[in-house]
């Protein structure tokens, strides 16, 4: 689980758990809300990750 | 009818006290304000992602005003509480810059404190009445 899409994965699933439970209260809310942030970083990050590939250092 | 200064006092103690908790142990200051399901979840999620970071070989940065980005880290890391000076006295968080996931591990480590630091500030709203 070395992989940086693997470790994305989880750094964005705990970011998300975190935000989702201080900005809402009901579980239900927190739950819909977690998993929309998850996939915003999930998608973002690779999104980013593609635009960046055509910029070489 | 008008608190007294005693009240005040006492209030902010009180106040002290819960962020105080709240920075030392993850999710204690929900937990002691009744907000029970949130302070498991701040506990679980902010003990598993700084115990990830240790185990992706991140380094618990040291105090050092000399170089301010890495007392910068280090302010964060700190900002897990107990859990931060645990790792320190266990001899974990050396960090092994050559290793693969070494930035992944600080970013953990550091983002784990952090957000930690939220959580003290949310318990605070919480003691003002304000959530």
């Amino acid at each position: 689980m070395t992989s940086h899409l693997g470790l994305m994965i989880v750094f964005a699933f705990f970011v998300s758990i975190v935000f989702a439970t201080l900005m809402r209260d009901e579980p239900k809310q927190q739950l819909r809300f977690g998993a929309q942030l998850f996939a915003a970083f999930v998608v973002g990050g690779i999104t980013l990750g593609w635009i960046l590939y055509f910029f070489p250092l | 009818m008008r608190a007294t200064t005693a009240d005040r006092e006492q209030s902010a103690i009180y106040t002290y006290l819960i962020c105080l908790a709240a920075w030392a142990i993850p999710g204690a200051g929900h937990l002691l304000l009744g907000r029970i399901q949130k302070g498991v979840t701040f506990l679980v999620a902010l003990t598993l992602m700084f115990l990830c970071g240790l185990w992706l070989e991140g380094r618990l940065f040291p105090l050092e005003i000399r170089q301010p980005l890495v007392a910068l880290a280090a302010l964060a890391d700190m900002g897990i509480g107990v859990l931060f000076f645990i790792a320190r006295g266990a001899g974990a968080g050396a960090g092994r810059v050559v290793a693969l996931t070494y930035e992944y591990g600080n970013a953990f480590l550091i983002v784990a404190g952090l957000l930690n630091m939220l959580v003290v500030l949310d318990a605070f709203d919480i003691t003002q009445g304000r959530k």
